[in-house]
């Protein structure tokens, strides 16, 4: 047995190796990109502010992959935490005047107590009903907001939230990014856990769970308040970049764009949704540089990519990068989910 | 006295008006190997799932070492000592056979709310996970995926997964189904090899009554919801009643 697990072992660790060679240079690059970009003026500037949401879109990507991926259940609901982080900050600061910090600690905290709550109900369903629950609260939420007007100022949103002198775009960029490989790693370690792996077994098979002493809906709403907290914070953080909070951050298109994001990159790796994110906002971003025309049709780049990707890569982009590169596992170590 | 670690009083379910078990009872000593039998339709896999928690009795009580579980939800159920193998096999498909018994340990010794260690530092229960998997002989298949292993190996992983649950009692629903001849009398050995090894209290629903009578200790015979008889091999196969009922003219 010793020796038919030897290479296999060793394949895996050069490959570890590997990858890890490859994300501490991406990781670098991430790092020292705003100071490159800076050179150039103001259209540098915008692309810092591009990046800045692509790392906070990728955080809460990776938050709703936890009840996505990790879970299996289809949340259309998350971006109710996202904007119940925002709104957390766009008060805070603007009402009474509370620093960023204490604001970006409220955040995640607040969302994850909306979580609780809201998670409470929907875990009680499965599946389809699920999914549906978590839509009827998200868009709940988003009417409150909307209708709500002295409190939140209706479809006005929140502006002019305040933003700390040092706080250029470079340092800004640079806040969220250190934040986001502090949450991917908190997450990442979750996910490799004893809890992860409990995660995974309700996911496989919730009947079978039960009967290993698992409390399934139990360990299904931690899981749920846990991507909540994260995807606060990265609604507190869009809300700071924006030096505003409207309604449309708590609008369910937004946890369709996290979706989207985690089947593009791969919803069955841990970073595959922060990749897919990116990978989106820039296709966006760049259809829109060659003509601003071409936004209005989005929705049809975004439909071909979907087909595309169920079509050809179900595992998505990291799925795609695991056949094409790695012949082995492409997989997070540890979880052999990957193929079918 | 003996000792009794389940006992089963006047048990009813009925769906819909439906009488599934009525008024079943029954006692089990500890460490007996028993079968129950009957025709398909008689209530079998439904008994299970009364003991199990998956579902609840209109009437009647279930007792395990003298405690009443009746009502209880299956996870607290598993955490007394009840532990149970399906008959459609019911494994985590897409997790290696190792992460299978691993996860059941982890959940088994109360770690899941672990979010810190990772996982592959947990050495003791990897060391454990393979022992595990010796028992039922599915050490060489470790770290495949257990969705793809052949229909015989899943029921083994399936009854791993039970016995990493260090149960009390084990409760075998048609351990041998859909097996090809060969695997069927492996499957048998094992149970029994496993039930003289570790002592565990085992209850087995099992069709083929040449497995029935060459190891069971204590045969039940279900007949449309109700305990038809009970008694040693022996005397259930001279049993008249069963005979008409089940067994047919001649075993």
């Amino acid at each position: 047995m010793m020796t038919k697990e030897r290479p296999t072992q060793m394949r895996r660790a050069t490959s570890e190796r590997k990858h890890w060679v490859v994300s501490t240079g991406f990781l670098i690059s991430l790092f020292v990109l705003p100071f490159v970009l800076n050179k150039f003026g103001r259209t540098g500037e915008f692309w810092i502010w591009v990046t800045t949401e692509m790392v906070i879109m990728a955080l809460f990507a990776t938050s709703l992959n936890l009840i996505l991926g990790f879970g299996g259940m289809v949340s259309f609901g998350h971006a109710a935490f996202f904007g119940v982080g925002a709104y957390t900050v766009a008060l805070l600061m603007k009402k009474t005047g509370a620093p960023l910090g204490l604001a970006l600690l409220a955040a995640p905290c607040v969302a994850a107590v909306a979580a609780a709550i809201i998670g409470w109900f929907c875990v009680r369903l499965i599946g389809l009903y699920f999914a549906i629950l978590t839509l009827t609260f998200g868009q709940l939420l988003y009417m409150l907001a909307f209708q709500w007007y002295t409190f939140t100022g209706g479809d006005d949103g929140i502006q002019g939230i305040p933003k700390p002198a040092f706080l250029g775009p470079t340092n800004y960029y640079l806040l969220c990014f250190l934040l986001f490989l502090i949450c991917l790693l908190v997450m990442r370690m979750i996910v490799n856990s004893s809890f992860g792996l409990s995660i995974k077994i309700t996911r496989e098979n919730p009947e079978r769970a039960k009967f290993i002493g698992i409390n399934v809906r139990r360990y299904q709403l931690m899981n749920f308040v846990i991507a909540g907290f994260f995807a606060g914070l990265a609604g507190g953080l869009f809300t700071e970049l924006n030096r505003f909070a409207q309604t449309e951050f708590l609008h369910w298109s937004r946890s369709g764009d996290a979706i989207f994001a985690c089947l593009v990159g791969g919803m069955y790796s841990f970073i595959g949704p922060a990749i897919g994110s990116s990978v989106l906002i820039f296709l966006h971003i760049f259809i829109q540089q060659i003509h601003q025309s071409l936004v209005e049709i989005w929705a049809i780049f975004l439909g071909l990519i979907l087909l595309a990707v169920v079509l050809f890569a179900p595992e998505g982009l990291v799925g795609l990068y695991g056949r094409i590169f790695t012949k082995s596992e492409a997989s997070e170590p540890g979880d052999a989910t990957r193929k079918k | 006295m003996t000792d009794i670690v389940l006992k089963i009083e006047a048990l009813s379910k009925s769906f819909n008006g439906n009488m599934v078990i009525s008024n079943v009872s029954f006692s089990i000593p500890r460490g007996e190997l028993s079968a129950i039998i009957g025709p398909n339709g008689a209530g079998k896999t439904t008994l299970f799932n009364l003991i199990t928690g998956n579902l609840v009795p209109n009437s009647g009580g279930i007792f395990f070492q003298e405690k009443e579980i009746s009502g209880m939800e299956p996870f607290n159920i598993v955490k007394m000592g009840i532990a149970r193998a399906f008959q459609v096999t019911n494994i985590f498909p897409r997790l290696s056979v190792l992460e299978n018994i691993v996860a059941t340990l982890v959940t088994h010794r109360r770690g899941n709310f672990n979010l810190v260690t990772p996982i592959r530092k947990l050495k003791s229960v990897y060391e454990k996970a393979h022992e595990v998997l010796e028992k039922v002989g599915l050490t060489e298949m470790a770290q495949r995926q257990s969705g793809t292993l052949a229909h015989g190996n899943q029921k083994r992983l399936d009854i791993a997964v039970a016995l990493a649950l260090e149960p009390k009692l084990l409760l075998l629903d048609e351990p041998t189904a859909g097996m090809s001849p060969e695997e069927r009398w492996q499957t048998v050995d094992l149970v029994q090899e496993l039930w003289e090894r570790l002592g565990i209290t085992m209850i087995f629903i099992e069709h083929d009554m040449d497995i029935v009578f060459r190891i069971s200790q204590k045969v039940r015979v279900l007949c449309y919801g109700t305990l038809l008889a009970e008694g040693t091999p022996d005397e259930i196969s001279k049993n008249e009643q069963v005979i008409e009922a089940y067994l047919g003219e001649e075993v």
